[in-house]
């Protein structure tokens, strides 16, 4: 009894603390047991990258190739453009989707008409709901040379011929980032404009009576105040570089622009479901995580280096 | 944020493992079923002949699932009058699914990975991995059992070994190009330069020969008629020439090469046979196709070819055929028949929308094989039966009554009386009533029951007068015509498609006995480095072809491509290919 009453701060993990504890204990128990099922188990699959995978022979009779379907992947030179790709667009998106949804948060906290605010904010996150399919079908049908952009060009006079926006593969990336910020902006200036609401009020209120303007107030008051946020936000986001899109690319993709347009996703549709290489699919889905991993890693030590906010 | 990456590749790993388990179940389940084909042969055989001649109740039929790796257009399974008449007499009403915004690999291998199969498939270019899987049920026992007479007929013994993988066993049946009686043969159901019936007409039915005249008649109708009107009145831009390039349909654009220099259909490499051994030709490098892109080049500059022929999709391609402005294009007639419908309802049909084939060469005086004399024996792709089939022997004895004259009738023509009529003579006719009666997708939809991808017939039917698809049937071919067409066929003196062709006349399983090569390239997959190539070679021509046409500067343009596509080892694959041949022709003189 005595001994219980000493390190009471610690507390010592008996019988008794268990059942007092046996709900909590239940409850996590339930998503340790998720995790592992759902994270940590598949990843024995990870074996399949190092044999030749057959599903007749199975993950344990496949024959072991060791690093071979490594090595074919990076002397493959389709797989370094798809990298390039995946890198680039998603260095793209993550830029521009944050540049434009913080700059929108602030626009919109400066609103001064609040229904006209909640009007506008409401429109703008809209076209997050829409799937890929339909974004892509109306990109298609708007740059098409048929389409409005075209018409609108030819009637301005700004080109003669009509333009064939997806048969330019110089174009295909800024379309791309331009569906992303179009469809997300909205969406992403929500966790900004609440960020901004936290900010003490008295703090605007200094900043006034020292003399601080509107702009002022947003240099020295609001962008200091979100800059945690921001930073959080942009070092999670950084792990999803490499997810850079799959329907997009998949959906507005063609032969022409096919060397800027596949990502390390598509590349493991096409090898590992249409060739039916899953060892080939599984290496270059490794390739992915490993990277993404590393990226995050290095983000998060660089925050931790220039004393900002970091994850972990 | 890690978390998901991980997710993804853990949730594709964890699919596979679920499925190599799924699997071992798929194999298990097999053995038992294939027992009970040997050992309880006789019982069955008593009850399916006896099933037979009876029509099955309705309590007892069994509904079973088919998916084809092709595009096609679902009925109301279920609530379908023939569906339901082929169920009472078959006891299966086939729930039949399509390929639908996924390339045939695609949907093969998700179908693979699910592990959930259909009862039946037709895995098109897919089928050798579904063999590979072991999920499909081999057909030998069932062939040689005698239960299924029509089926073991389908082929000759021989035929049927060509079928056979290297295990020794066949797992599938192509159910195309296979003609009973005499072949009527009005159908150019090949690939062709096709131009619109009018345009012929306003140049008075010139001779067309060569692609260089083909572009020039179109160039001169685009600029005395550049716009022209919609089903609704509406006037459009005409697009003189179109060319499709989406995904494997990118033949449209790739493979007119072989025909221009008067090769038959071999898909993938032209066999050259002049005075010597048959040796591999590579069609995309010889100077006809370097012609024929800088023919392309020449016509897009000039704004003859469609702006958008390189990124539009497979469904906008039709649509546009469908409404009219399209004057010409190079593609297989199966690839965009279902236009000839749609053409008709918007009556888009007497104003000499349809479209003729023409014969082209590159140049004048050669010889032309675009139009293919004889079945060709497509071995590489057919309908099978999977593992997951609860019922093999019905399956078996389900498709071996596809070939059943009544339900061959009930499949391609319909009930008698209702969608067509017999006369006198027993010669079966649709009135033009009928004819737009059967042409509406409503009606297909509720009535029609093709089971387009199952076992059947060409040619004649068992009564020696009708042909066995109402297309080819020589009085309902002609009278079907739409005015245009018939005096375009009346102004050449052509009686069907390939008269209009004009190929040389020749059996090509007689001429060419490995034909077609096609038949083994498309079951290439990237085990070998001869299908690494062939995989890397389509993706090079895939990316380029399109830009060759579009290029400023051809002759540079060109020069880049060849780089490109020498950098994908295509010796490997015409070695490969040069290996199959020989086998084939090897095969062919022991016989």
């Amino acid at each position: 009894m005595s001994k219980t009453v000493a390190t009471k701060k610690k507390t010592v993990i008996t019988r008794k603390e268990l059942a007092k504890q046996k709900v909590l204990i239940a409850w996590s128990a339930v998503f340790v047991i998720y995790g592992f099922i759902f994270c940590y188990l598949p990843l024995a699959g990870w074996l399949m990258a190092f044999e030749n995978y057959k599903n007749k022979t199975g993950l344990f009779h496949s024959q072991w190739v060791g690093l071979e379907k490594f090595k074919f992947l990076f002397s493959d030179a389709t797989f370094i453009k798809v990298i390039r790709n995946t890198f680039c667009m998603g260095t793209l998106n993550l830029v521009f989707t944050t540049l434009t949804a913080i700059v929108f948060a602030i626009l919109l906290n400066e609103f001064r008409l609040l229904r006209a605010k909640k009007v506008v904010q409401t429109i703008s996150y809209l076209p997050h709901f829409l799937s890929w399919i339909i974004v892509t079908g109306i990109l298609n049908d708007a740059l098409s040379s048929t389409g409005i952009i075209n018409e609108l060009l030819q009637k301005f006079g700004l080109v003669k011929d009509t333009v064939p926006f997806f048969s330019i593969p110089a174009l295909f990336w800024p379309i791309v980032t331009f569906a992303h910020v179009w469809k997300e902006t909205g969406w992403n200036a929500i966790i900004y404009l609440s960020a901004i609401t936290s900010i003490d009020p008295c703090l605007y209120e200094a900043a006034s009576i020292d003399g601080a303007g509107r702009w002022g107030k947003i240099k020295n008051v609001t962008l200091p105040g979100i800059k945690p946020t921001i930073i959080i936000l942009l070092i999670m986001n950084m792990g999803n570089l490499l997810n850079a899109g799959f329907e997009v690319q998949y959906l507005l993709g063609n032969g022409l622009v096919k060397s800027v347009s596949d990502t390390i996703d598509i590349y493991v549709l096409t090898w590992g479901i249409s060739q039916n290489d899953y060892s080939l699919g599984t290496a270059a889905g490794i390739f992915k995580s490993v990277v993404s991993i590393a990226i995050i890693v290095i983000a998060n030590s660089i925050a931790k280096r220039t004393g900002e906010e970091r994850l972990f | 944020m890690k978390n998901k990456t991980m997710k993804k590749v853990a949730a594709f790993s964890m699919s596979t493992v679920l499925m190599a388990a799924t699997l071992a179940g798929c194999g298990q389940a097999a053995a038992p079923s294939g027992d009970a084909g040997t050992t309880t042969g006789s019982d069955t055989t008593a009850q399916t002949s006896d099933a037979g001649s009876e029509t099955v109740a309705s309590g007892d039929i069994v509904d079973m699932t088919f998916f084809a790796g092709m595009p096609g257009t679902e009925i109301n399974s279920g609530n379908n009058e023939i569906q339901d008449m082929i169920a009472e007499k078959t006891g299966v009403r086939l729930k039949e699914t399509w390929l639908t915004g996924q390339t045939v690999a695609e949907a093969i291998g998700s179908i693979i990975a699910s592990g959930t199969y259909p009862d039946l498939i037709d895995g098109g270019d897919g089928c050798a991995d579904l063999y590979n899987e072991g999920v499909l049920v081999p057909w030998d026992e069932y062939l040689e059992s005698g239960k299924y007479p029509n089926l073991t007929n389908y082929y000759t013994p021989a035929e049927w070994d060509q079928f056979r993988q290297d295990d020794g066993h066949i797992y599938w049946c192509n159910v195309f190009q296979n003609t009973k009686g005499a072949p009527t043969g009005t159908a150019h159901n090949d690939e062709a330069f096709w131009i619109q019936a009018r345009v012929l007409e306003w140049d008075n039915y010139p001779e067309i020969k060569t692609l260089d005249q083909y572009f020039d008649l179109l160039e001169r109708y685009a600029a005395a008629n550049p716009k022209t009107q919609d089903a609704n009145g509406n006037e459009m831009d005409i697009i003189p020439y179109t060319c499709l390039c989406d995904d494997w349909r990118y033949f449209c654009i790739e493979n007119a090469p072989q025909f221009l220099d008067g090769y038959p259909n071999d898909g993938s490499v032209i066999v050259d046979f002049d005075g010597k051994d048959p040796t591999i030709v590579d069609y995309n490098t010889t100077p006809t196709a370097k012609r024929y892109f800088a023919k392309l080049n020449e016509e897009y500059k000039k704004g003859i070819v469609d702006k958008d022929f390189g990124t539009q999709k497979y469904d906008d391609y039709i649509q546009k055929l469908s409404n009219g402005n399209v004057l010409g294009m190079c593609d297989q007639y199966w690839d965009f028949q279902q236009i000839n419908d749609a053409l008709l309802t918007a009556g888009l049909d007497v104003q000499g929308c349809n479209y003729v084939p023409l014969g082209l060469t590159i140049d004048p005086g050669m010889e032309n094989r675009w139009h293919t004399y004889g079945d060709t024996l497509n071995t590489a792709s057919g309908i099978a039966v999977t593992t997951s089939c609860a019922d093999p022997d019905l399956a078996f004895s389900f498709l071996d009554k596809m070939l059943d004259q009544d339900i061959m009738n009930l499949r391609f023509w319909g009930v008698e009386g209702e969608d067509y009529l017999v006369d006198e003579n027993g010669l079966f006719y649709r009135t033009p009533e009928i004819r737009a009666k059967v042409a509406d997708p409503k009606y297909k939809a509720d009535h029609m029951c093709m089971y387009s991808y199952l076992p059947q017939y060409g040619g004649t039917s068992d009564d020696g007068i009708n042909a066995n698809l109402p297309e080819e049937q020589p009085s309902e071919f002609y009278d079907k015509l739409a005015e245009p067409l018939k005096k375009c066929f009346d102004a050449y003196g052509a009686k069907n498609y390939p008269d209009l062709i004009g190929s040389v006349v020749e059996d090509v399983n007689a001429t060419h006995p490995w034909f077609p090569m096609w038949s083994y390239s498309n079951n290439l997959d990237t085990s070998t480095p001869g299908g690494v190539a062939w995989t890397k070679m389509g993706e090079c021509k895939h990316e380029w072809l399109p830009k060759l046409v579009m290029a400023s500067d051809f002759e540079s343009e060109w020069n880049n491509y060849m780089a490109a596509y020498e950098g994908c080892n295509p010796q490997d694959f015409l070695s490969q290919m040069q290996e199959e041949l020989d086998r084939r022709v090897a095969a062919n003189a022991g016989n």
